[in-house]
């Protein structure tokens, strides 16, 4: 069976060929839906079948009546089914970034214009499923998951969106593919410890100031501050939102260096890479990232944090 | 493409709506199979449920598969054998209950649905009747809500959200059923050899006749068949429906000979014939009945030598046949010797005075037809009609009823007449049959029922043939002419409620149901190849081959198709209910154009925030409409004013 199994892939693969990425939104269209009756529905087949030979043998008019009522309620299902997909409106949603080994989701806005939307499918090739009831005008929004397992990028390719309501007999489907992607960042290495504090080019101009801890300067809180520096005791007093700047910072800046990180290989050096600009973040300093061949200026902040640990989840190269 | 993976979503709810389907497509069977089926099958049920509600442990394949053994070994026990179809019928029951047991995997949920839907065929192996049929039908209904239910993944639906859409299911799908219906070619069946099953409670003649026994069936109110003539019915005293014809004779039981299969029936038609169709009972009997006496035999049946229609098999389901009658004929002026030896023999033994009687008048006369009158008029003067007759010897009954009780029915004078006419030297024989019928005002349908069951003689007079002779008619001619509970007075034996209310409510609602059970047998019930065939007949198609059927199958399928597909569509735009979102989408597309274009992934409240700081002069307006929609669509809903309202507002809505 394995070459049946192989043409029926190729066959498949040649019917419904990778495309380009689609542009935002998709509605699902009749002439993109496919549907095809499931296994249980060959099955449903098989016992309006032998329903209409027991009713011929016995006569059976009443017999005759319910085999007709459950072969047309089977087509009429068909319908429903295909009514379930039918003009449906995909676009893409978010897509946060993860560590590499948690679950990553890849966020699909789904739109029905009419008609409430029971159990709509949605899966990558070969992943499980994920089911959403989709109600008409507010969209909703499904989270199709995606285990990582190695830093870098996880594109999220071909979705098939299906659905086999209401009575599971025909499987419906269509295929939309949108420039979706989560970026992996490594795994954090959590016993690398602190980042040695001295850069081997900075050293000589930067001496670490004791009381990195204590701040001098209070200025206005800004979307994406850490609320580790918020000074919420300034808000006890009804200052309003303040944001701690640390002495520490002003005066100098934290270097993590790929050739301070100390691992056998590339990805034990990302890990510790990873740790160490948590950490500074966690702890609010300044800090830059210099890798071979790329080197993130000092910044901080959530844009910052991000922008560094993306180079780590698509660095190249190295050892 | 690889098949999906449903993973199992053996919600407690759903399992107990299966569980309740299946009770309910049992619960008929459950009145007919032995009491230990039904006890089997709601333990076996309320054992599952207990699973699922409490989430205890499936019991392990080896008790299923001992119980499995047991229950098989418990039915052959009881029955016999497997096949037939109380044996067949209480198997499926049990193991569909067993199925249950062992059903954890929505692959075996599916497959305990699809049992259910044979379980409900199973039901018409007993009876079709409209209140059976419309039962059924909820059932299917229940089925698939609950299949539908098995099909929603995640969370199990609301009541509403299952029967709900089941129902359109079925709605849509009846235009489909009909069209199949009418159209599917029918195939004459059987297909495969039926079993023969004891049809167990089964009234209707047999091919015996002894004192007593038709008495018994003549307190059954069970009908034994409808007539719909052609024209004009034919007088009520001519209303002799011909079953077994009865010719050999032991001394107390009348026996049917062996049927000889008539090549041709020749005898002389005088007049016009009479046309009708038939709709009978299943009786488990060979018989079917016609009006003396018919004039060529119905497919699948046979025309015997002694005019008996006769089927090839016993009659197990409802059968409607079409016949052509001749109510005055000759017949049999030259029939066979051997048939007439047969008809004048008896054993002068038993009931030896009327054998004296019958003989003493051949002595007097050799005139057959004063022989028969001075019959009736023994009978006339001396003899009472009942129901209740007194028990006669088991030796010599006749010569007991004759001479003794002088209180009989039917059975008493035909069988006494005939003896005394063989003991005369003339031929006779006992004819079964019904006699009369009742008239249904509403469609002039004739119901014959197994009360109407009579008795009467033939007996054979050279040069003319075989005869009719009803003695009942000598002692009591009502029975012939009005039929058998005028025959019997007001106080009649027969239980029947509104014999006295001829035309009263509960008459008038009697004859309706029995109107509309009458078009149900002839149209649904008795829908075969022929009529099938009459049907298209009306509409013009002098024959019609499975082609032809195919065709108009074909085009009302994609028909009917279409009309559902495009009811399907037309739902695109919104409903009333929506008219919230109507206005919203319009406020939201008027902010577009002004260059605020809501976010897909903006909910109402974060979008007026952002409205309210991007255009502070919008604000009061913005805040009001969207309040409005929010409280319309996830609060407690709006009225028509309200929502009227939202709309005008968001025509006023500025945005310039």
């Amino acid at each position: 069976m394995p070459v049946l199994a192989d043409l029926r892939q190729s066959v498949s693969d040649w019917i419904f060929r990778a495309a380009a990425p689609e542009t935002p939104p998709v509605t699902l269209v009749q002439r993109r839906i496919f549907i095809l009756p499931t296994r249980q529905g060959y099955g449903f087949a098989l016992t309006v079948l032998l329903l209409l030979l027991a009713s011929i043998n016995y006569n059976l008019s009443l017999g005759f009546l319910l085999t007709f009522l459950l072969g047309s309620m089977a087509g009429v299902a068909m319908l429903h089914t295909w009514r379930n997909l039918a003009h449906l409106r995909l676009r893409p949603g978010r897509c946060d970034p993860v560590f590499a080994g948690d679950t990553a989701s890849f966020g699909i806005t789904v739109e029905s214009p009419s008609l409430t939307r029971f159990s709509i499918g949605l899966r990558r090739k070969g992943e499980d499923a994920v089911y959403a009831d989709i109600g008409t005008g507010e969209p909703g929004t499904i989270a199709v998951p995606v285990q990582t397992r190695r830093r870098g990028i996880v594109r999220c390719g071909r979705l098939e969106v299906f659905t086999r309501y209401p009575l599971g007999l025909f499987h419906a489907w269509s295929y939309v593919e949108f420039d979706l992607a989560v970026v992996v960042y490594p795994r954090p290495d959590p016993t690398a410890g602190s980042p040695p504090q001295e850069g081997r080019e900075e050293a000589e101009e930067g001496i670490p100031v004791a009381g990195d801890e204590e701040f001098n300067l209070l200025r206005a809180y800004h979307a994406g501050d850490s609320p580790r520096k918020i000074a919420w005791k300034a808000l006890a007093r009804g200052q309003g939102l303040l944001t701690k700047e640390f002495s520490a910072m002003a005066s100098s800046e934290l270097w993590i260096d790929w050739e301070d990180a100390h691992a056998p290989d590339t990805e034990g050096r990302l890990a510790i890479l990873a740790h160490w600009v948590i950490q500074a973040d966690d702890f609010g300093q300044a800090y830059g990232l210099r890798l071979p061949g790329t080197r993130i200026a000092a910044d901080r902040g959530e844009g910052h944090r991000a922008r560094c640990l993306e180079a780590l989840a698509l660095f190249e190269g190295g050892a | 493409m690889k098949s999906p993976s449903y993973s199992p979503h053996l919600d407690v709810r759903n399992v107990l709506w299966l569980l309740a389907a299946m009770l309910f497509v049992v619960a008929p069977h459950l009145f007919r199979l032995p009491y230990w089926v039904g006890v089997f099958f709601i333990v076996v049920l309320a054992w599952r449920a207990w699973i699922s509600w409490t989430a205890i442990h499936f019991p392990s394949r080896l008790i299923v598969g001992a119980i499995t053994i047991a229950a098989t070994i418990g039915t052959y026990l009881q029955f016999g054998r497997i096949g037939g179809r109380e044996g067949g019928v209480t198997l499926l029951v049990v193991m569909s209950a067993l199925k249950l047991l062992e059903m954890r995997t929505q692959r075996e949920v599916t497959l305990s649905i699809y049992l259910g839907f044979f379980l409900v065929l199973t039901n018409f192996l007993f009876s079709q009747t409209i209140p059976l049929g419309i039962y059924l039908l909820a059932c299917v209904w229940i089925f698939t809500a609950t299949l539908i239910g098995f099909n929603r993944v995640g969370r199990a639906p609301r009541l509403a959200e299952r029967l709900r859409p089941a129902a359109a299911l079925v709605v849509q799908a009846l235009p489909l059923v009909v069209a199949f219906f009418l159209l599917f070619p029918r195939v004459q069946g059987p297909l495969w050899a039926l079993p023969r099953d004891t049809q167990t409670g089964r009234t209707g003649l047999s091919d015996t006749m002894s004192p007593g026994k038709i008495s018994e069936l003549i307190k059954s109110d069970a009908v034994a068949f409808r007539v719909r003539f052609e024209g004009d019915r034919p007088p009520y005293s001519l209303l002799y429906w011909r079953g077994p014809v009865l010719t050999l004779f032991d001394g107390t039981t009348w026996r049917a000979a062996p049927p000889v299969i008539a090549p041709e029936t020749d005898y002389a038609r005088i007049g016009r014939p009479a046309r009708y169709e038939v709709i009978v009972e299943p009786n488990s009997q060979n018989a079917l009945f016609a009006l003396d006496v018919p004039a060529r035999p119905p497919e699948n049946a046979v025309l015997t030598t002694d005019l008996q229609l006769r089927t090839r098999r016993p009659l197990d389901e409802k059968r409607r046949y079409e016949m052509t009658s001749w109510l005055d004929y000759r017949y049999g002026a030259d029939e066979n010797r051997a048939v007439l030896r047969r008809a004048r023999s008896f054993d002068p033994t038993r009931n030896p005075r009327t054998v004296a009687l019958g003989r003493e008048w051949a002595a007097e006369t050799s005139d057959p037809r004063a022989i028969v009158e001075r019959a009736a008029q023994l009978f006339r003067r001396e003899f009472t009609y009942t129901l209740e007759p007194p028990p006669l010897d088991p030796h010599d009954p006749y010569d007991d009823f004759l001479f003794n009780t002088k209180r009989g029915f039917c059975e008493h004078y035909a069988g006494s007449f005939t003896l005394l006419m063989r003991a005369a030297g003339i031929p006779a024989r006992v004819v079964t049959g019904y006699q009369g019928g009742e008239v249904n005002p509403f469609d002039n349908e004739l119901i014959v029922r197994q009360s109407d069951a009579h008795a009467w003689s033939e007996i054979w007079l050279p040069g003319e043939g075989w005869l009719r002779v009803d003695p009942t008619a000598a002692v009591s001619p009502l029975r012939v002419d009005e039929g058998v509970n005028a025959a019997l007075g007001p106080i009649g034996v027969i239980p029947r409620l509104i014999a006295s209310d001829r035309l009263g409510v509960l008459a008038s609602l009697r004859f309706g149901w029995q109107m509309i059970n009458g078009r149900w047998d002839q149209w649904v019930v008795g829908y075969d190849t022929t009529r099938q065939r009459d049907f298209f007949a009306r509409l013009g198609y002098a024959s019609v081959d499975w082609r032809t059927l195919g065709f108009w199958l074909l085009v009302a399928t994609f028909a009917i198709g279409g009309a559902i597909t495009l009811g399907l569509l037309v739902r695109e735009r919104p409903r009333r209910s929506e008219a919230s979102l109507v206005a919203w989408n319009r406020f939201c597309a008027k902010l577009a154009r002004a260059g605020l274009a809501r976010q897909p992934h903006e909910g109402p409240l974060d979008f007026l925030a952002r409205v309210k700081a991007a255009k502070p002069e919008w604000a009061a307006a913005a805040e009001d409409i969207t309040q409005r929609y929010v409280a319309a669509r996830y609060g407690a809903g709006a009225s028509r004013e309200e929502l009227r309202e939202l709309a005008m507002r968001v025509r006023h809505f500025q945005a310039a």
